[in-house]
């Protein structure tokens, strides 16, 4: 009947033992290691099974980026351009009725695996070794809002817990002065904005913290991390004024566990206020890791990925964005030239500089960086030069955490609209990057509302065929 | 017992689909050349064996779709999508388009290879020739089994079983019981061997009555008036004096808000748009609890107010009508399909889980998993929402709206002559001549004053209006582009049985209405007495407020569930009698105070041997320190705020449907105010550490610090006296000595004469008590 009852030393008597240096010591470090011995939601959780990756790295590309015209080569749309084969003639988004469309981006071969990557993604492509691309994915439905949804909640309604809720509350985080989960952005928010990394029915700890990397400042990368009045001497005597008068009150109601919880939060948002300036602040790193980068913002975001990930934060979302567009790639519509030459130059450097950063420190191993968006695009035109929506087939990739290196799995037809070998639908690679973390996908459930939930549903199968 | 209604189910359904079969496979035998079976043999069955089994043979662990491929006849019947296959034409065979991957992808995980395609549409053109002794019985079961007992499944799980008529039990302890419901607790205790808690002191008991029924602090003054009020019936009287608050509906009303997902914003897939009048279905809610409007009356508004009362009844019905509607960004027909489903899962799960505390929803790709809810079943209420728009309804009467609409005419067509005016002169390519611009500047001045003294923007309501009577289909997994049989419009058959009428008198609603608050219905009373309790104990009597079903929890106390139940119809569905029953009793009166012994043996506290200590939701702590610094602006109802600083109560800040649009969001969202996407159960309190970066640096609390420092200043004169009269605003008592020795010693100052830094000191010491942990939690 109780599930609660603690053996040995209670949590209340615990905190009573450590209140004698309140005020005196403070007790920002020794409540830390209590907390996270026992009550933080956020402590760190063992997995089902020894995991391959520690912690995740999601470069999103909201708006569908074209598989034909980055990662997914097809020569057979040259010799085909112009007419419209069976295989291909499906129902798009907008239904249109076009012939193949050629690339208008040469491809060349890269590393020892020789794969053929666009001309829009020469830095991406010299790290090839290093990826392991799925061009087999698959999703429902070829509408932004429903297919973001699906890719980062594995659900077409904004009403379920995101991957990285799901990624936390499966294994807590590995740093109590940091937020657990960090989506990031520069300036516009992926369509669907804070269900992307909303925690829905999981307890609020779970939910992602949000960082405009456009306009970020480290002092306010959170909200209300800086007291416009005082300083760190001050903010720390009120701090302990605050945990004193609760702990006073805690020794009357004794094992409330939502007093001591408060405590523990309390004082984690007092390690919070300098930790989160210190690692959102990029001017300490090396000029040579700077310019390794370049200084795109979504680069910004990535080497703020890094620094996040280094110092053991669970999961880290940096969607791209553009002239404020919540589904960037979505401007291949009218424009496959435009459009994907100026979002791949915005990204490429500062994402091959992340996983070479990653490498030279030893954390790729142990960090997957998945890139990706909702679907991709069709290999026909729409207007002149655009492309309309493909969720048929599209390619994501992975890179470190336990993947194959320098592999492609699966592959759409010849002409790149249709995935048709060992396809991975989103419920697949959820599974697989919950697989990789440690964490078996049936398991990992939350029960709310009378039914246990998955980020998998009832659907996903562990792509065991990518995993080194 | 779960097993029970899975299997009785899966009987049900392949009833129909035996039945189907009957009349669909009444094939003759046709005799094919030994070549053709050759070619099948060589190239045809062993691609299906090996690619289409695991999923389309009768030895499948589930066959999905419907669809049997282990026998010729099973290939002309198809699945739930119709015939596989059309021997002689394999354009036309479903089967051959899906191996092709041009409308389904099969199979799912790979195409088959293209020679393999090539021998299966080359087998489909020669006729689809199949052994005549290699045919693989389809074992399906045939028609005629015994259907669906819904008597029998009606008395199987607590919750669909009549509302019982209980007496108390009789208990050892014959003092402690003040109302009956003390008895069903005390009983429980005494056969466990605990005993309840003392009762809560004066000072503990205003605080949550107060808490509990109007969502504020009482003053420091009403606490003494309490305390020392020696008159017998002193807490009843605080009771019936809180109930008649204006301000108990705006408590109330927020749970119910809960309930209904109710949002400023309009949601679907994404949440673009405002909806301007949300607020008046939100005072309808108000005003109906402060009325003590019965329960059954004010369901049946909600679900057909505008039926029941044609003038006044519309707004009750943005109960539906506020929800998300969900609209395809494209012009996908999938997704519009898709868009249109959702909408109509929002109106049945918010029916269902918020009234019925049944997850109807989960019927809506496939029969129910878990309890006696057939997929039709959902399809009979969805078809009743189908049968209705959402309208942004004028609520004025008809001279006005015609004043209005008239005065809108008239705008629109002098703005068009001006149009049309200067098109003209521009077409012409001259330059116009100086009486022409003074003519259209004379018009133009004459729409601005039409415009100035137009009747101004008419009072409206988002409603839920009529628009057919017809019955819709029941869409194959859930996907309404592909049809099943028709789903009659009628009521829920585990909670009437067999044949429930037919609903035929236009949507359906008011028959819909009627149902739902039949007093033969066993759920309708024991949800909201369920969901009354939660309130005032901080947790349910069924832990699963929105889930009564057999995956739901079991009630912890069901037979006082029923009496409370039972009780509730028989006085009129009055809520505010239930609340008095209630809080009446000495269990809500119990102290909350730790017991070792009680706790060792139930810590989660399910016998009910203490009160709950409890956090409080983000209105009431809000609400609390806009109280504390004398903001508090007690005006009600009317449009929302779109500011955290407007200091009105916390029900009346606008809301956006994601939690992510307006000002208020972030705050709420902050406090666990849940996202209002669909209808909420309970709300998860939780600390988090943002919570206390905003206590402790936001400026909205740092305001907050200076006005309440402000106050003590203005009404006492030492520190000592300013010290007690923050804990006695604050949280309605005195400080302990050590309490007052810990602020003594804070506010003390190296140099008393520092006038500013004595200011800021006790501005911090003024925002440590707003952010403390007594202030968030009642006893």
């Amino acid at each position: 009947m109780n599930d609660f009852n603690l053996p040995g030393v209670s949590r209340r008597q615990m905190l009573t033992r450590i209140g004698a240096g309140f005020g005196t010591l403070g007790m920002a470090g020794m409540l830390a290691e209590t907390a996270t011995a026992s009550v933080s939601p956020l402590a760190p959780k063992l997995p089902h099974f020894a995991p391959k990756a520690k912690r995740v790295i999601q470069l999103f590309m909201p708006g569908g980026p074209s598989q034909v015209d980055t990662f997914d080569h097809k020569p057979d749309l040259e010799k085909y351009a112009g007419q419209r084969p069976e295989s291909v003639n499906r129902k798009t988004l907008r239904n249109t009725k076009n012939g193949l469309m050629k690339s208008p981006f040469g491809f060349k071969q890269y590393g020892q695996c020789g794969k053929w990557v666009s001309d829009i993604f020469p830095h991406v492509a010299e790290m090839v070794d290093d990826i392991c691309f799925i061009h087999s994915m698959h999703t429902n439905i070829p509408e932004h809002a429903g297919a973001i949804m699906m890719a980062n909640l594995g659900h077409l309604q904004p009403n379920r817990p995101s991957m990285g809720s799901w990624l936390v509350y499966g294994l807590g985080t590995e740093n109590q002065d940091l937020p657990g989960f960090v989506a990031m952005s520069p300036r516009a928010q992926p369509r669907g904005k804070a269900a992307n990394w909303g925690n829905s029915f999981l307890p609020g700890a779970y939910n992602g913290c949000y960082v405009n990397v456009g306009q970020m400042h480290p002092e306010r990368a959170l909200r209300d991390l800086k007291n416009p009045l005082l300083q760190r001497g001050e903010l720390r005597e009120q701090a302990d004024l605050l945990a004193r008068l609760n702990k006073v009150h805690l020794k009357r109601h004794e094992k409330d566990q939502n007093l001591e919880a408060s405590i523990q939060a309390m004082e984690m948002a007092f390690r919070m206020q300098f930790a989160v300036p210190d690692v959102f602040d990029v001017s300490k790193e090396t000029k040579p890791t700077l310019e390794m980068y370049g200084d795109s913002e979504y680069a910004k975001g990535c080497l703020l990925a890094r620094r996040l990930v280094e110092r053991g934060v669970r999961m880290v979302q940096v969607s791209h964005s553009i002239d404020g567009y919540d589904i960037a790639w979505d401007t291949g519509h009218g424009d496959i030239v435009g459009g994907h030459a100026r979002l791949a130059k915005a990204c490429d450097q500062g994402i091959a500089a992340l996983l070479k950063d990653l490498k030279q420190r030893g954390m790729l191993d142990e960090t997957l960086v998945i890139w990706g968006g909702e679907f991709g695009r069709a290999p026909t035109s729409e207007g002149q030069k655009g492309r309309d929506h493909d969720h048929y087939g599209y390619t994501v990739w992975m890179a470190g955490g336990g993947v194959k290196a320098g592999y492609s799995h699966g592959a759409t037809c010849n002409f790149g609209l249709t995935a048709v070998e060992d396809r991975v639908h989103v419920h697949d690679l959820h599974a697989t990057i919950l697989h990789l973390m440690g964490l078996n996908h049936e398991k990992l459930t939350y029960r709310y509302s009378g039914r246990d939930y998955r980020l998998t549903d009832v659907h996903g199968e562990v792509v065991k065929e990518v995993i080194a | 017992m779960t097993n029970r209604f899975f299997r009785a189910l899966v009987v049900a359904s392949l009833c129909v689909f035996g039945g189907r079969i009957a009349s669909a496979a009444d094939t003759k035998d046709e005799k094919f050349p030994p070549e053709q079976i050759e070619f099948f043999e060589k190239h045809v069955r062993p691609v299906l064996i090996e690619r289409c089994f695991k999923c389309h043979s009768s030895d499948a662990d589930e066959v999905e779709a419907g669809l049997l491929l282990d026998s010729r006849q099973a290939l002309l019947k198809g699945g739930e999508s119709g015939p596989a296959i059309v021997p002689g034409d394999p354009q036309k065979s479903l089967f051959i388009q899906s191996v092709r991957y041009l409308s389904f992808e099969m199979p799912p995980k790979g195409k088959l290879r293209p020679n393999e395609i090539a021998s299966l549409v080359k087998w489909v053109k020669m006729g689809a020739p199949w052994p005549k002794d290699g045919v693989i019985p389809v074992n399906v079961p045939t028609a005629g089994e015994k259907p669906l007992n819904w008597n029998t499944l009606r008395q199987a799980h607590w919750a669909f079983r009549p509302v019982g008529r209980i007496a108390p039990p009789n208990v050892d302890n014959a003092t402690w019981p003040k109302r009956d419901i003390d008895r069903f607790i005390l009983g429980r205790l005494e056969s466990s061997g605990l005993s309840p808690a003392p009762t809560a002191d004066r000072r503990v008991l205003i605080r949550r009555a107060y808490f509990d029924l109007i969502g504020l602090p009482p003053t420091p003054e009403e606490v003494d008036a309490f305390i020392s009020d020696s008159q017998p019936g002193a807490y009843a009287r605080l009771i019936d004096r809180l109930l008649a608050s204006p301000h108990y509906g705006e408590r109330w009303g927020r749970h119910w808000l809960d309930v209904a997902r109710y949002s400023d914003g309009f949601g679907g897939f994404i949440d673009g748009r405002g909806q301007p009048h949300a607020w008046r279905y939100r005072d309808w809610v108000i005003e109906a609890l402060n009325r003590d409007m019965p329960y059954d009356e004010f369901v049946r508004m909600q679900v057909a107010g505008d039926l029941i009362d044609k003038e006044h009844g519309a707004v009750a019905t943005g109960f539906f009508a506020l929800g998300p509607t969900y609209i395809s960004d494209g012009g996908d027909p999938v997704a519009k399909a898709q868009a249109m489903s959702e909408t109509l899962d929002d109106r049945v799960d918010t029916l269902t889980r918020g009234i019925l505390a049944l997850t109807v929803s989960c019927a809506r790709c496939h029969e129910h998993k878990f309890d006696p809810i057939p997929q039709l079943d959902y399809y009979s209420l969805a078809g009743v929402f189908n049968n209705t728009n959402v309208i942004i309804k004028p609520i004025a009467p008809q001279p006005v709206i015609d004043r209005y609409n008239k005065a809108q005419q008239v705008i629109r067509e002098h703005d068009a002559r001006i149009r049309t005016r200067e098109r003209e002169l521009k077409k012409d390519g001259r330059k116009p001549t100086a009486a022409e611009l003074d003519e259209l500047k004379k018009q133009r001045a004459e729409l601005d004053q039409l415009r100035k003294t137009a009747p101004p923007a008419l009072d409206s309501v988002h409603a839920l209006v009529e628009r057919g009577s017809a019955d819709m289909k029941l869409a194959l997994r859930g996907n309404l582009l592909r049809l099943g049989p028709t789903a009659p419009r009628r009521f829920l058959r585990i909670l009437t049985g067999e044949n429930p009428p037919k609903f035929t008198n236009g949507s359906g609603r008011l028959e819909l209405a009627d149902a739902i608050t039949s007093p033969d219905n066993p759920l309708t009373a024991r949800v909201f007495v369920n969901r009354v309790w939660m309130h005032h104990f901080g947790q349910a009597l069924v832990r699963t407020p929105s889930n009564f079903g057999t995956l739901g929890e079991k009630p912890t106390h069901p037979l006082l569930l029923d009496m409370l139940a039972s009780r509730f119809i028989e006085q009129g569905w009055s809520i505010k009698q239930l609340h008095r029953e209630i809080m009446l009793s000495a269990a809500y009166q119990m102290s909350s105070r730790y017991d070792e012994r009680s706790f060792r043996a139930d810590g989660d506290n399910r016998l009910i041997w203490r009160m709950n200590p409890r956090r409080l939701d983000v209105e009431a702590w809000r609400d609390a320190l806009l109280s504390a610094t004398g903001e508090l602006d007690r005006k009600q109802g009317g449009p929302p705020a779109n500011n955290i600083d407007v200091p009105r109560r916390t029900i009346y800040l606008k809301i956006s449907r994601n939690g992510d649009q307006v000002q208020p969001d972030g705050f709420m969202r902050l406090f666990d105010f849940p996202q209002m996407r669909a209808t909420v159960a309970q709300r998860t309190p939780g600390a988090v550490p943002q919570q206390y970066l905003f206590m402790m640096n936001n400026s909205y609390m740092l305001k907050r610090a200076e006005l309440f420092a402000a106050r003590l200043q203005k009404e006492r004169q030492t520190t000592e006296q300013q010290i007690d009269r923050a804990y006695r605003l604050l949280y309605g008592r005195l400080p302990t000595a050590e309490e007052k020795q810990i602020g003594l010693a804070y506010l003390k100052l190296d140099n008393p004469g520092d006038q500013s830094g004595r200011q800021k000191r006790l501005h911090q010491y003024a925002q440590v008590l707003l952010s403390s942990n007594e202030l968030m939690h009642i006893e």
